[in-house]
């Protein structure tokens, strides 16, 4: 079995290292891809949050969450092996598009018990045309940028209703262009593809938008907001 | 008195959805921390009283003391509103309570305050304790060469670093226990069930090629001192247990040898990965514990352990703790860098250590599980009840399944009153399990956990 983490060991070791000691070392463009140091640091981030998500929306039974560590504070990670292996493999399958800029949003689908969308947690990212590598302490700065995002997340259930019981979820990556054509030629992972996603999945009635979070930074910026059906059961 | 202060914290509380806790708000106003707390206070009773608009919920810090386990100690704990009286009730003298944070979400864990008071506290590190009262005239920063030594002094194996962690932790209450208890439960099922799908995954891999020795070693050094922050979170009752661990979970290393597969190779993290739990265990036993928001101690688990389950699930869960910071990327632990120390831990393929192929089997398949290796097998068949169940690799929807095969490793044993309650279940499970499958056309596959739990 491959990981993603197996394609770039080298590059995700220099991104967490980074993030474990503050530290003052300098990137220089020579040295690292920069697509990729931005597609790892945020699809860390992603699976983090989608974890913390389903532990707060109460969507899997507490029980099957763990605390760990990640950017220096505590999080909810589950440790159902299928459920991680999931998230996981959809990442994998989402950072090429992020290391190319071609991903315009990921969402995270919450559906009742009949398929219908009851909410929708979007990050659109977007990655500046030019990046600036000129501090410092950039990453330090990134690290604590995503740790206000996990905060945000822990405290959404005050401006959210309770989703109804039995609730599932799923991910949707939004492509610019034609992006997918090519992901649909290369199986990035065996017996994994993705396909194009149902209508009503995408689109959710009455709706209401809910900002929880924006974050800028030289390498990356990234929104989160919410979208909530108004009435949920 | 000036009373904008309300209205700075009505600002924070319900514009911007913050948790404001006494300490962030003192470094953020400049006040003094008993300030803060009278104002979080007087913030509260005011909102209270006025009965309007969105529902605000409050933590307290309670401290008191107490007679846990046989000894008095001095406990320190962070509750949710509405445990407040019920801790109060527990303890014999209670020395103080304070609002601790006001915030309009409920939260279900304490992990946000720790977030909350983060990034305040970094940026006044230098002088974090300027409105504290709590002094020490010891406690003056290092000079730069001090620093240095330090820093030295870290990259040397975290052994000593343990033990003096346990010095610290002593009066710490033994609350954790009953949490780390209750996951256990839920945990085991993985593991149990890893363990029986094991047997028929016939499919090895170089995993057990890799070298089982030095794993030993390192384990064994790792038990040891991993037996003290164990012991210390457990309480000191459970301190004599914790020198009998050491042993039997050394053992079990050595029986689990095919850890070493998927460990060795990002063996480099893993000390300093270890470190990190470790401090995260020294963060929640150390003085601010959140007992009651932990809801796992709701969960169906039966509290009622003979000693024999204990030890099990103490060395079960102590093993799971040694494999844990085994680093992958999922794990989500912050990768160190330690360059040093992985030397320590490089593989020397020599001697492979003989154990029952099946215990083999079972550690490699946990650990292969933890590393999110999984070995893509697909069973389909036909069990008791006429219902085709197609299972996969390491697939936990199966659960009923590892009841019917036999469990030969002790490790059955702590999660066999769990499958008791399982058990009339088990009929509703497996044709929810049917639908799942059935309906899991996509081929994005949503994971059934239904079978696991019977609650919520």
């Amino acid at each position: 079995m491959i990981f993603y983490k197996r394609d770039a060991p080298l590059f995700i070791k220099g991104c967490c290292i980074y993030f474990g000691c503050f530290s003052m070392a300098t990137l220089t463009r020579q040295d690292l891809n920069f697509g990729q140091v931005v597609a790892d640091i945020l699809c860390e981030f992603l699976e983090v949050a989608i974890h913390l998500i389903l532990y707060v929306r109460e969507i899997y039974p507490s029980g099957i969450f763990q605390k760990r560590k990640k950017y220096n504070v505590p999080v909810q990670m589950s440790c159902h092996p299928e459920l991680n292996q999931y998230i996981q493999d959809t990442l994998h399958c989402v950072k090429p598009l992020i290391q190319k800029n071609e991903a315009e949003k990921v969402v995270m689908v919450i559906m009742d018990k009949e398929h219908h969308p009851v909410e929708r947690f979007v990050f659109e990212i977007s990655q500046p045309p030019l990046l600036s590598i000129s501090s410092e302490t950039l990453l330090s700065h990134v690290e604590q940028l995503l740790r206000a995002m996990i905060l945000k997340i822990s405290v959404c259930d005050a401006v959210l209703d309770n989703n109804p019981p039995g609730c599932t979820f799923t991910l949707l990556v939004h492509t610019r262009e034609a992006a997918t054509r090519n992901m649909e030629k290369v199986q990035v992972i065996k017996d994994f593809p993705w396909i194009v996603a149902d209508e009503q999945e995408v689109h959710m009635e009455e709706a209401k938008l809910i900002p929880l979070k924006t974050m800028t930074s030289d390498i990356l910026k990234m929104q989160l907001y919410v979208e909530e059906r108004t009435q949920k059961n | 008195m000036d009373y904008l202060y309300l209205d700075n914290i009505d600002e924070f509380v319900n514009d911007q959805n913050k948790i404001v806790t006494y300490k962030w708000l003192s470094l953020t106003l400049g006040v003094h921390v008993n300030t803060a707390k009278q104002m979080l206070y007087h913030y509260l009773q005011q909102k209270r009283n006025e009965g309007s608009g969105t529902p605000l919920h409050a933590t307290y810090l309670v401290s008191g003391k107490c007679v846990e386990n046989g000894s008095k100690c001095h406990k320190v704990s962070v509750v949710r509103e509405d445990k407040l009286n019920a801790v109060k009730a527990k303890m014999d003298v209670t020395i103080s309570v304070h609002v601790y944070s006001v915030q309009r979400a409920e939260l279900k864990d304490s992990s946000p305050l720790y977030n909350t008071d983060y990034d305040a506290v970094k940026e006044n590190i230098k002088n974090c304790n300027k409105y504290s009262t709590i002094r020490c005239a010891a406690a003056v920063p290092m000079s730069s060469a001090e620093v240095q030594r330090a820093q030295e002094m870290a990259l040397v194996p975290p052994a000593g670093k343990e033990i003096s962690k346990t010095g610290l932790n002593e009066n710490t209450s033994a609350t954790p226990k009953p949490s780390a208890k209750q996951p256990a439960g839920i945990m085991g099922m993985f593991a149990s069930k890893n363990a029986s799908k094991s047997q028929e995954s016939s499919k090895e891999v170089k995993t057990e090629q890799k070298d089982d020795s030095s794993l030993v070693e390192t384990s064994k050094s790792k038990t040891a001192s991993k037996a003290n922050p164990m012991s210390n979170l457990f309480g000191k009752s459970a301190q004599k247990k914790a020198d009998e661990k050491p042993n039997k979970s050394v053992k079990e290393e050595t029986a689990a040898s095919s850890t070493a597969p998927a460990i060795m190779e990002q063996s480099q993290t893993s000390p300093k990965s270890k470190i990190d739990i470790k401090d995260e265990q020294s963060k929640v036993s150390s003085a601010l514990k959140v007992e009651s928001k932990d809801t796992r101690n709701k969960t169906k688990r039966p509290e009622v352990v003979d000693s024999d389950d204990e030890k099990m699930e103490s060395q079960q869960k102590k093993r799971r703790r040694i494999k844990k910071p085994q680093p992958d990327s999922s794990d989500d632990e912050v990768v160190p860098d330690s360059p040093p120390v992985p030397n320590v831990q490089t593989p020397s393929p020599k001697k492979q250590v003989k154990r029952e192929p099946v215990s083999h089997q079972e550690e490699s398949s946990e650990v292969k599980r933890r590393k999110r290796r999984r070995v893509l097998k697909s069973h389909t068949f036909v069990d008791e009840e006429g219902s085709f169940v197609t299972e996969k690799g390491y697939v936990s929807e199966s659960y009923s399944e590892s009841e019917e095969e036999p469990e030969p490793n002790s490790q059955a044993k702590d999660s066999s009153s769990l499958k008791q309650s399982f058990g009339k279940r088990e009929e509703e499970k497996k044709e929810k399990r049917e639908k799942k499958t059935s309906t899991a056309n996509k081929p994005t596959k949503q994971p059934s956990i239904m079978g696991f739990f019977q609650k919520k």
